[in-house]
């Protein structure tokens, strides 16, 4: 009886109209012809010139795990009490970087936002390149990376099990199922693409790859409905997972009675924050690809303002997380969390607090103007500076709780080394690396699940629910 | 490659088009209808009659099991295998296994959900099937979108399936054989799988040797073994005398063995043994006994023991009646100082091991001597 | 509508009773007994009005298309603002009985002399005060416009609501923060866990999920809501199904946080609730509010049932009721309080806050059919 009132309200105004998902007439041949077809043609000199780049940042990274394992631990920073810190820092930071394409591959396909379509295929791949990144240091920081092993329950002839009481424990575990669940996620996305590299290609070598790679899928209907289901609840699983595994790295701190540790926010905030440093790294390479890959049809200015909003929420979010841990440090009356908190804004690494706040709160709430998050300027300003806040954040939690705890006597100043410096940059290598041979080999942008929501791409009667 | 044609392919150019040629493609009957398609169509499922896919239960399940499996597994080794009490948290913390119980459960349903639809309910790897060698698939993968009517039997009538799809408005028709499973099933692709795997198995559990057995004691690994430290039972040269293990400053005393019944052993008879009489003291003081008592004095402190006839003494007989009025002070100073043939036992039992011995042999000989009414005192 | 009419003197006689039952319980049954009752209702029906106007603002802060149509039941819903003000300010009467905070011994205890300011009764009204005035702001907005453009179908409201919606999020942040704090650990100031908020949001969200699922539920059974197909339905449900994994995820964190660390401060907050009856009631807290919708939504077809969505809407409303009951009652002793007073408060305000809802469904659209919106919401499909 409502119906025919319904129909009747005006027609959306244009400012209410979101913009297409697509600049200019893609179709899902010529989708095909501009993305599938970087793996085939030869790199510009660019490309070379940036990956020797990140290749040197890489081997100086090498050259410092190299030169730790020879010497020991001792050659970083870390000594009593700060026991935890450019290695673990770093571990978070990675972790979390990676945490922005789950999100988008997954828990964006759960609301049904089609612009996640054309970048999930890159935040996945980021995902998997910082969790690479992110199992570096936890391997090296256990001093001998070889017998990394023992940390998985296996039965042994030294008749030990490892203590499942361990926060430290839930995390191999974690980060374990992360890896996998990320790696299988992403490749079955891959697969279809494949396919269709595999029919496109003309060189032998490559042929035999994409057909082993593509494991003969046909795009059969039977094959598609099982493909959908799989996809729908790998992405239903992925989001538990995705909360679970920033949370339980919060674990290892908030399970602790280390003043600046021990906060019951921990882990919904780690999860905020790591979704919020991984948007921004992902604004800052879409924005590179976008320009120098010409795929300013497909990553449009929408998809980075839309992005661009999260990263402004995910900033509120932190705000509000900031405030509670200060409001908490006044409101529980307890004089090592008064005096914790008041280290990060006064103490020795005060400058460190202020880093992260500027960098975290302040600076991206220029995103609430729309000419912001329409520049290139100001978005990779905001970008570049979450990314340094977030590693900030993690240092200011870390080093700064640690340097003084309950004991006076054994307060102590954290200084990193030389050493420290290398391995954070040559995971920057590491991982910038693996971006670029991506971006060459494989698909950078997911063909298939953009084809399926182009224009026309549906049968009619189910057409109207795809005008953006 | 047999000859018999398998199903024939018509090619459409829009999903419009597809989707208005799928009921007659099954009106038709002559076999199985299949589409193709380079990315998943909306409602295509119903129209070609597809039943639902069965993963939403097989992922349910397998998450459950993985549940209890991680549950399971992480009690079993903490509460029962492995019961150390670390951080003041009890055996069974099932806080504690929260979260590794929900990154299996994740582990098991993704696994389940990913490998279970490719392998088990999509079959694939399978790279022998027509489509995929026909000239059509190039358009499949990407922007044609295929209807076959497929038919394993050699009865398949492939012109009239043609036929079909023609007048349903494909813009090309292909025929195509039957699918070749035979790669998969000769007898020298099963070897050389099996020679793979067993290459794999060696290459792996070497490369496990180097990795824990040779690769740690490499140069720049061993070096945290070689550490500037003092180890017990090796000499060392940090020390004048050259020992790494160093003599107790003279006077020190361990714990538990306070030099005690230092008099003579009628000075002692005052001692009273400070132990209750408990299960558990008696369990000390069995266990002490065997170990320490049993060879020379026997298991029923006769003085029989399995050491007497080898070596030609004769040890007290403790259920005579000189020990059994013994008062308990005179039994501790003789473990304490030794009496006779028998050596000093103080370096090695600590105080409450030497007076639950004592107990110990006091119930040996009343078990030797019972008298009527401690049967009543057993009986409840 | 007859079957409704009918239904009409029982909810009106059911309240009166309760109402009477109410004061009885002021006179007979103590006043901290009383006051306990009273907070717990003002706090149930404050997160659910909120909980209901945090959906209307979420649609417009995601632009979300699909719940156009079912918009106006949230907003109705939201309305019961309007009511949870005086509620709130009589509450404000139990501050000092209640809330020790308040007391004057507060200035010699050793932790609560340095906020005592922020305790005392005057400071606490004006935050109290200061979060209805905003909640006032966000229900005349986005409620107040919306019914407007039911007349005028102006697209300037989308416009207005869409640029209010992320303020309305800060303001929605402080309230539900302010509310958690000061009424609800308010009850044991010595006590803290920085997720209390976030905690208390969950629960105010899922209980405006439930009551909007129940409505639209009602709705389409009288045929008031064409259009509202299966597909809503199952965004609905699975909306309810992730808060309520996210709520006990909250929980849960909360929980293991302070097991683990074992702070004497922290710890005595569910000393109390594991003890005796109380340890029975934090099971059938967990069992009631995660095991039970969790195994009754997590399939997908599930989401779309209408039977078994009311069920466990219904089941979710008094889970609900439970966590806020497990909540406050703690502070009444170490037993669990539950007799004839409680039944009058459940009598008094589940029969108001029906004889609300009844009169808000009977005002007006159904849907907000001058939203622009509308069409593309009712032809959403999965």
């Amino acid at each position: 009886m409502k119906l025919d009132a319904a129909t009747s309200a005006g027609d959306i105004p244009e400012g209410l109209l979101e913009p297409a998902l697509t600049v200019g007439r893609v179709t899902p041949g010529s989708l095909d012809d501009q993305v599938l077809a970087f793996p085939e043609t030869k790199p510009p000199k660019q490309w070379y010139f940036a990956l020797a780049i990140t290749l040197t940042a890489a081997l100086i990274g090498v050259i410092s795990i190299g030169y730790t394992f020879i010497t020991g631990i001792g050659a970083w920073g870390n000594s009593s009490p700060v026991f935890w810190a450019f290695d673990i820092i770093n571990f978070v930071f990675w972790v979390g970087i990676g945490h922005a394409g789950t999100l988008i591959s997954a828990i964006l396909f759960l609301f049904r936002k089609r612009w996640r379509n054309a970048i999930a295929r890159f935040a996945e791949a980021m995902t998997i390149f910082a969790v690479i990144c992110a199992v570096i240091f936890p391997l090296i920081h256990v001093g001998r990376p070889w017998l990394a092993y023992w940390l998985f329950p296996y039965p042994n002839q030294r008749a030990l099990w490892t203590n499942f009481r361990s926060p430290l424990l839930w995390d191999v575990f974690a980060v374990n199922t992360y890896f996998s669940v990320s790696l299988m996620f992403w490749y079955l996305g891959l697969i279809p693409d494949i396919a269709s590299m595999r029919d496109r290609t003309t060189s032998k070598l490559r042929k035999v790859i994409y057909t082993i790679l593509a494991v003969g899928w046909r795009g059969a209907a039977t094959h598609w409905q099982h493909y959908e289901k799989a996809y729908l609840l790998l992405a239903g699983l992925a989001t538990g997972l995705v909360l679970s595994v920033h949370s339980v790295v919060s674990f290892d701190f908030a399970t602790s009675v280390v003043p600046g540790w021990h906060m019951t926010i921990f882990p919904p905030y780690f999860v905020a924050g790591a979704i919020f440093a991984g948007f921004a790294m992902v604004v800052m390479v879409l924005v590179v690809v976008r320009e120098t890959m010409e795929l300013k049809n497909l990553i449009t200015m929408r998809h980075l303002d839309v992005m661009n909003k999260v990263i402004l929420s995910m900033s509120c979010i932190m705000g509000y997380s900031y405030m509670m841990e200060g409001f908490t440090a006044w409101y529980s009356m307890n004089e090592f969390l008064h005096h914790g908190f008041m280290n990060i804004v006064t103490g020795t690494y005060g400058w460190a607090g202020w880093v992260t706040i500027s960098c975290n709160i302040l600076i991206p709430q220029i995103l609430w103007f729309k000419k912001a998050r329409a520049s290139y300027f100001w978005m990779i300003l905001v970008a570049v500076g979450v990314t340094i806040g977030m590693w900030f954040e993690r240092f200011v939690i870390i080093v700064i709780s640690l340097h003084q705890d309950f004991l006076p006597s054994a307060w102590r100043i954290y200084k990193p080394t030389m050493v420290d410096f290398g391995v954070l940059l040559g995971t920057f290598g590491i991982f910038f690396t693996l971006v670029l041979l991506f971006a060459r080999v494989l698909p950078v942008i997911a063909t298939t699940e953009v084809k399926a929501i182009l224009p026309d791409a549906q049968p009619s009667h189910h057409g109207d629910e795809h005008h953006a | 490659m047999p000859e018999t044609s398998y199903s024939v392919l018509g090619i459409f150019e829009t999903p419009d088009a597809l989707m208005k040629a799928i009921p007659k493609a099954r009106a038709a009957k002559l076999g199985e209808v299949e589409a193709y398609t380079p990315y998943p169509i909306h409602g295509i499922d119903d129209a070609l009659g597809h039943r639902k896919s069965p993963l939403g239960g097989m992922v349910l399940v397998m998450g459950i099991l993985g549940a209890i499996t991680a549950f399971g597994f992480q009690y079993w080794i903490s509460a029962i295998d492995y019961p150390i009490i670390t951080g003041g948290k009890a055996a069974n913390s099932w806080e504690a296994f929260i979260p590794i119980m929900f990154e299996v459960t994740v582990l098991f349903a993704t696994f389940t959900a990913g490998l279970g639809m490719l392998f088990l309910l999509n079959k694939l790897p399978f790279f022998g099937h027509p489509v995929l060698s026909s000239k059509s698939i190039t358009g499949i993968t990407r922007d044609r979108y295929a209807l076959a009517i497929e038919a394993e039997d050699e009865s398949f009538d492939s012109a009239a399936a043609a036929q079909t799809l023609k007048d349903a408005g494909a813009i090309e028709v292909e025929i195509l054989p039957a699918p070749d499973r035979s790669p998969f099933l000769t007898s020298n692709f099963i070897l050389r799988a099996l020679g793979g795997i067993f290459t794999a198995c060696v290459v792996a559990g070497l490369a496990m040797f180097f990795l824990t057995k040779w690769f740690p004691l490499l140069a720049p690994m061993k070096y945290m073994q070689d550490q500037p430290r003092l180890n017990a039972q090796k000499a060392s040269t940090f020390f004048k005398d050259g020992h790494g293990m160093q003599q107790p400053v003279a006077g020190t005393v361990a714990r538990g063995f306070l030099p005690t019944a230092t008099g003579t052993q009628e000075e002692a008879a005052s001692l009273v043994n400070p132990l209750p009489r408990t299960k558990e003291v008696f369990a000390e003081g069995r266990k002490v006994y065997v170990n320490r008592c049993e060879v020379c004095h026997g298991s029923l402190g006769n003085g029989v023991g399995s050491l007497t006839a080898a070596y030609g003494g004769k040890p007290a007989n403790l259920q005579s009646q000189m020990f059994r009025e013994y008062p308990d002070g005179k039994i501790y100073w003789a473990i304490v100082n030794g009496k006779n043939a028998m050596p000093s036992h103080a370096p090695y039992l600590s105080e409450n091991e030497r007076w639950a011995v004592v107990h110990y042999v006091r119930a040996l000989q009343r078990a030797q001597n019972a008298k009527d009414e401690d049967l009543k005192v057993v009986a409840p | 509508m007859s079957q409704n009419k009918n239904a009409s003197p029982l909810i009106w006689g059911a309240t009166a009773l309760g109402a009477l039952g109410v004061l009885g319980s002021y006179v007979a049954a103590g006043h901290e007994r009383f006051w306990a009752n009273w907070v717990l209702w003002f706090v149930l029906l404050f997160t659910l009005g909120l909980g209901s106007l945090f959906i209307v603002a979420l649609e417009h802060l995601v632009s979300a298309k699909w719940s156009v149509p079912v918009r106006r039941i949230p907003e109705r819903l939201a309305t019961l603002l309007l009511p949870a003000v005086p509620v709130g300010l009589i509450a404000l009467g139990a501050l000092p009985v209640l809330y020790p905070g308040t007391r004057p011994e507060a200035a010699h205890h050793p932790i609560l002399a340095g906020k005592a300011f922020w305790l005392s009764i005057p400071f606490f009204s004006v935050r109290t005060l200061v979060a209805f005035a905003l909640c006032m702001l966000g229900l005349a907005v986005l409620v107040g416009g919306s019914l407007k453009q039911d007349a005028t179908k102006d697209p300037a409201f989308n416009f207005r609501a869409r640029k209010f919606a992320p303020a309305f999020m800060a303001i929605f942040a402080l309230v539900i923060t302010l509310i958690a704090f000061d009424w609800i650990s308010g009850l044991t100031p010595e006590w803290y866990s920085d997720i209390f908020g976030v905690y208390v949001f969950a629960g105010a969200f899922l209980s405006g999920l439930a009551a909007t699922a129940l409505c639209v539920l009602y709705l389409q059974d009288q045929n008031r809501l064409e259009g509202v197909r299966g597909d809503h339905l199952y965004n609905l449900g699975g909306f309810l199904f992730a808060f309520t994994v996210f709520w006990s995820y909250i929980g849960f964190a909360q929980y293991m946080l302070m097991w683990y660390a074992n702070l004497p401060d922290e710890v005595i907050y569910y000393k109390v609730r594991l003890a005796g009856s109380w340890r029975a009631i934090t099971i059938c807290l967990a069992t009631l509010h995660f095991v039970i919708p969790f195994f009754a939504l997590v399939t997908r077809d599930a989401k779309k049932d209408p039977k078994r969505l009311r069920r466990v809407a219904f089941l979710m409303l008094g889970a609900h009721v439970l966590d806020m009951y497990w909540l406050i009652f703690p502070v009444l002793g170490t037993k669990p309080h539950f007799s004839w007073p409680e039944l009058s408060f459940a009598l008094f305000f589940i029969g108001g806050i029906l004889l609300w809802i009844r009169g808000a469904m009977q005002k007006g659209e159904d849907m907000p059919v001058g939203d622009p919106f509308l069409r593309e919401g009712l032809e959403f499909r999965l």
